[in-house]
């Protein structure tokens, strides 16, 4: 909230004030709508009470992404005009290059403009800096400003404005110059590009985008002139500023002081009211370009379409984006043993019945052939939770049933902002563009320093969609409200209390958008570990499934925890070291909270889904092993002892304090991530070292506390601890191990491990050297540094859909290596699907709507990889079915190939 | 700016010699007022400078009772350290350490820094353990050896930075937060059987 009271203190004084009040308004007005959807979502969630699978905790984020999802269409959103930020994140490949060294930073710059930077990581300063190219009479060419990364934020060095993440960081010394001497200068190219194609295209070319003619400066190099709006005054002061490299490090005048306020702070802090002031009749023309051309899907757009979102592909409806990506493309190489088929009737009727996932694909690239506007609107409400359908069925199910008439309200309520977000009516946007008029800093909307309606980015929000939805619903809450006028806000203060009045339940919007760059990644990871046309998605999911159907693969409960973890730690090592993630997950979390933020990403997509795999498999485990058994009956025989005989000498808690402990572990049991129960059990522990100091002052150590923990475990009676406790200490990080949460743990593991030999202890008041010898292992597994396995070791599963005319579509995922040819692929499923006629069927790829054969002495895994090599991510599926047949009659794709 | 290191030491010793009250002491004296408080006593962490680096030190304390010693493997298990408490006036405590110390010699982790400690030096008028026989013993087991007194904050601040300064510095080329597991690898002491 101190931010509001910056802003209200910095804003022009004439009416800026009407313009917080309004925006605040409009923000609550989301928020409220949100709220109502997120009530109507959980009560209509009747799985909610089978809380074994469930996360206590689960419920939050669950609400959370109701919040977030409308918000979430992709960075490629709809709109036409591109800000500053948007331009930023679309070429980071381009600008932001870790990788790059003192003399190469040098070399690219020094050929380039004044203003021109570079993000990279110095060796000598083990920082992130911005190389900035200095005008050609300050000597040195080039300038580094270190930018400092604190847990939550990133800086520049010597200065006091810090930001969520690096793009607004940059973005934001693109406008002001803080303690730069001048602002950063985006390249031309990427500055005068009006559509995302254009960045797409630029952000393709990558460093060598520096060398390439596509980085051409124009003839004149001071940014063009903007027609001038009303207050001169201020826009001269600005131009002032925005003429890059012109005032470098000279002392500035009162008048650019006053520039550098309006432009600097102020935008970090409302960049709401930098709404542009240009009509921009052309920018609903710019975006409808390159989506006629997907239309009639004749012509290729010349550069590929960008990335679909993650939360697009998520929605039940899938947004138009998605459908771009299914073009025809050409096939792998090493499949083109058959022929392709012809796809283009196959694409002119929804495909028959391919494996579920594709179904919906295939209705919604239908949809957007029939009627835009459905599938706008549609884009425009997400289903809550992301997620593709099946997924989402498998993991909450009462969540995925009850989303549709939770969202119907809302998504009737804002269709109109939906609409003007396709473009289909520019003169409301445009309209609301206008309202803010009188704060615009620019004209041009080609204009690389434009701000425009992602500048709202600059606070804590969710995503950079988020920002634009909450344009959208404030644009579509002015065209209800009578059109308020800058310039009578100015004239009358007392216009105020009606608007507050009518509004002011949007202030809430507000706190929708404190979505921390954390919480945004994590839901970015956990979106993409969905995403099967991602390499990451392929090898959670494939990974996921496999585990929950093979269950014989692990010889103990031990061997499977530890596959998990090691599983874990190599999707995080890979995580942090592929490209996939986009943008790179450098540019949004500080380092030295990069492994902490995948850690918490891993527990949501890999622990979430296989929590009751895990548990199951671990009841079975020890009820297989005796050990359970074993727990049970000394479990009753250390409760029938007394504190003292127990080795306590201390007060314990009583009757009502060892409830509320059960409590506590019963919600540990319901959580998935190691963490968070880890937490619990500190809890635990707190609430024991309470009662044992009873305010005596005194500081007991282990002495007295593991015995007391022996006794409230006991007192406690829960098997399933047991289990619990087994689930944390393999699957905790590792680097916790140390802390406090590795402490409790393993005092925990070991009062457990006490109980389970009370019966020996007694006989020989020493635990069997067995074990013994099972702590000692358990230690060194976990604090050696072993050699970590592979991807390779976890990448050789393939998903194998089974299509049978009687039973439909089924799933297996199976172990296949790379030098493992389609024919013994075929052999393996003709045993797992218990085929009868094996040569009747054969191996399919189902990539882009056509199906091939594959034939036996192609690589299955080969073909996998190569898809996943493909620049644009694409949905594929390994099905088995009869060569001859097609079940539904639509597709029958192989005639020709058997009959020849 | 400091790199922070964090570095686990386990404390060992019979029940009754003091081992947290060395810690309590230790964590809670004077002029640091930013600790960060712990749930108990049996966990408490506490940082202090050391040449160009700062050492955390995550104090683990274990259960002295002859029951709880099938346990300390877990708990000594990658530390950086080891403190050994025996209590200067009996001279079983004493006994008790040398078992420690070859234990630790045994399945401990390699190149773990011993210190002794010889805790309620305040009661040296009914002292049962020699000063020399501890510093002898220290001598040939090449460990840190300090008479304590918790009760008196006599010599604890030294322990700890008698341990500081045993702990090799890291490489400066490697900028880890996981100090002490790295501590393993780069001290270079003789080889030792590996449990």
């Amino acid at each position: 909230m101190s931010s509001l009271t910056m802003e209200a203190r910095c804003l022009d004084k004439r009416g800026s004030f009407f313009k917080l009040i309004d925006t605040i308004a409009s923000e609550i007005g989301e928020l409220k709508q949100e709220m109502v959807q997120t009530d109507l979502a959980l009560e209509d969630e009747p799985g909610g009470l089978q809380s074994l699978v469930k996360d206590m905790d689960n419920v939050s984020p669950e609400k959370k992404d109701v919040k977030g999802c409308p918000r979430d269409s992709g960075y490629d959103s709809l709109s036409n005009k591109l800000s500053v930020l948007d331009k930023l994140l679309h070429t980071h490949p381009v600008w932001l290059q870790l990788g790059l060294n003192d003399a190469e930073a040098v070399e690219i710059l020094q050929t380039q403009p004044p203003g021109i930077f570079l993000v990279r990581k110095s060796a000598r300063l083990q920082k992130k800096v911005i190389s900035l190219r200095l005008p050609g009479e300050c000597g040195s060419c080039l300038k580094e400003f270190a930018i400092k990364e604190s847990t939550y934020t990133f800086s520049l060095e010597g200065s006091g404005i810090s930001f969520a993440d690096l793009f607004r960081l940059i973005a934001f010394y693109c406008i002001s110059r803080d303690v730069l001497p001048f602002t950063l200068k985006l390249p031309h190219a990427i500055a005068a590009a009006k559509t995302e194609a254009e960045l797409e295209e630029i952000a393709q070319l990558g460093l060598s985008f520096w060398s390439s003619p596509a980085n051409s400066n124009p003839p004149n190099p001071s940014p063009p002139r903007r027609p001038a709006p009303a207050d001169s005054a201020r826009k001269d002061a600005r131009q002032l500023c925005l003429i890059n490299g012109v005032h470098a490090i000279r002392t500035r005048t009162p008048s650019e002081l006053e520039c550098s306020q309006t432009n600097g702070a102020l935008c970090f802090i409302n960049p709401l009211f930098l709404k542009v002031h240009s009509q921009d009749v052309s920018g609903s023309l710019k975006r409808q370009s390159p989506r006629a051309q997907d239309a009639n899907g004749t012509e290729r757009p010349r550069s590929p379409p960008p990335r679909p979102p993650p939360p697009a592909i998520n929605s039940s409806l899938t947004s138009p984006q998605l459908s771009r990506t299914i073009k025809p493309a050409s096939m792998p190489a090493p499949v083109s043993q058959k022929q392709q088929r012809d796809s283009g009737a196959l694409r002119s009727k929804p495909a028959p019945v391919p494996p579920p996932r594709l179904k919906k694909q295939a209705v919604c690239s239908e949809a957007e052939g029939s009627g835009k506007p459905a599938a706008a609107a549609a884009a425009a409400a997400p289903r809550p939770g992301g997620g593709s359908p099946s997924a989402r069925a498998s993991e909450a199910p009462g969540a995925a049933g009850a989303a549709p008439p939770a969202q119907d309200p809302a998504a009737s309520k804002k269709s109109p902002a939906a609409a003007a977000a396709n473009g289909e009516s520019p003169a409301q946007w445009d309209g609301g563009r206008q309202r803010l008029s009188d704060m615009s800093i620019s004209t041009s909307s080609s204009d690389s320093l434009d701000f425009d309606r992602s500048m709202p980015l600059f606070g804590y929000e969710g995503d950079t969609n988020s920002s634009l939805e909450d344009f959208e619903g404030e644009s579509d809450q002015e065209s209800m409200a009578p059109p308020l006028k800058p310039k009578k806000k100015r004239n009358s203060s007392f216009v105020l209390p009606k608007i507050v009045k009518s509004q002011l339940r949007k202030v809430s919007g507000v706190f929708s958008s404190f979505m921390t760059p954390e919480k945004r990644m994590i839901k970015k990871i956990a979106e993409m570990s969905r995403d099967k046309r991602t390499y990451f998605g392929c090898l959670v999911q494939d990974y996921v499934s496999f585990l929950q159907e093979n269950k014989e693969c692990h010889v103990s409960s031990t061997d499977m925890l530890q596959t998990i973890r090691q599983f874990m730690t190599q999707v995080k090592n890979y995580l942090s070291q592929s490209s996939e993630l986009d943008p790179p997950i450098e540019s949004l979390i500080p380092e030295d909270q990069i492994d902490v933020v995948l850690e918490k990403a891993m527990h949501k997509c890999i622990l979430k889904p296989l929590k009751g795999h895990i548990e199951a498999m671990l009841k079975e485990f020890h009820t297989a092993d005796g050990s359970w058994k074993q727990l049970k009956e000394n479990l009753q025989l250390v409760r029938q002892r007394n504190p003292q005989e127990l080795g306590v000498f201390v007060p314990t808690p009583d009757f009502v304090d060892v409830e509320k402990i059960k409590v506590k572990f019963m919600s540990m049991q319901k959580m998935y991530s190691p963490e968070k129960k880890v937490m619990l059990l500190l809890r635990v522990c707190k609430l024991i070292y309470t009662v044992m100091e009873n305010n005596s002052g005194r500081l007991y150590g282990a002495d007295d506390f593991l015995p007391v923990l022996t006794y409230v475990l006991a007192q406690c009676d829960m098997l399933e601890l047991d289990t619990e406790i087994e689930y944390m200490m393999e699957l905790l990080d590792p680097s916790l191990l140390h802390g406090e949460g590795g402490y409790y743990l393993t005092s925990a593991y070991g009062a457990l491990s006490l109980i389970k030999n009370f019966q020996e202890e007694q006989a020989a008041r020493l635990l069997s050297s067995e074990a013994r010898d099972t702590l000692r292992q358990w230690h060194k597994r976990r604090t050696t540094n072993r050699t970590i396995p592979s991807v390779d070791d976890f990448q050789n599963y393939l998903r194998v859909a089974f299509q049978e005319v009687n039973s439909g579509c089924t799933g297996k995922t199976l172990l296949v290596r790379p030098y493992i040819t389609t024919e013994d692929v075929c052999q393996l499923c003709a045993e797992k699907f218990k085929v009868d006629n094996p040569e009747e069927y054969s191996l399919f790829l189902f990539v882009d709507d056509t199906w091939q054969q594959l034939t036996e002495d192609t690589y299955p895994q080969k073909i996998k990889a190569e898809l996943h090599s493909r620049p644009q991510p694409q949905v594929f599926h390994f099905v088995y079915k009869r060569i001859n047949s097609d079940p539904y009659g639509a597709i029958f794709q192989n005639n020709d190939d058997s009959a020849s | 700016m400091m790199a922070i290191r964090e570095l686990k030491v386990c404390l060992l010793g019979d029940t009754g010699v003091g081992k947290s009250s060395i810690v309590c002491r230790f964590v809670q004296d004077h002029f640091d007022h930013n600790i960060s408080p712990t749930i108990g006593a049996s966990f408490m962490t506490k940082t202090v400078p050391c040449g160009n680096e700062l050492h955390k030190f995550l104090i683990w304390d274990t259960a002295g009772q002859e029951r709880f010693h099938s346990l300390a493997p877990m708990y000594y298990r990658g530390s950086a350290a080891a403190v050994i408490v025996y209590d200067i006036t009996k001279q079983d405590s004493f006994h008790t350490l040398k078992k420690w110390v070859k234990e630790l010699k045994e399945h401990g982790p390699e190149n773990i820094v011993m210190a002794i400690a010889g805790n309620k030096c305040d009661l040296s008028d009914i002292r049962e353990v020699p000063m020399k026989d501890a510093k002898e013993y220290a001598e040939s087991i090449g460990a840190i050896v300090v008479e304590t007194s918790a009760k008196n904050a006599v010599n604890i601040e030294e322990l700890f930075q008698g341990i500081s300064r045993q702990i090799p510095p890291l490489d400066p080329h490697e900028n880890g937060n996981n100090g002490a597991i790295k501590l393993g690898k780069q001290t270079s002491q003789t080889g030792r059987r590996c449990c």
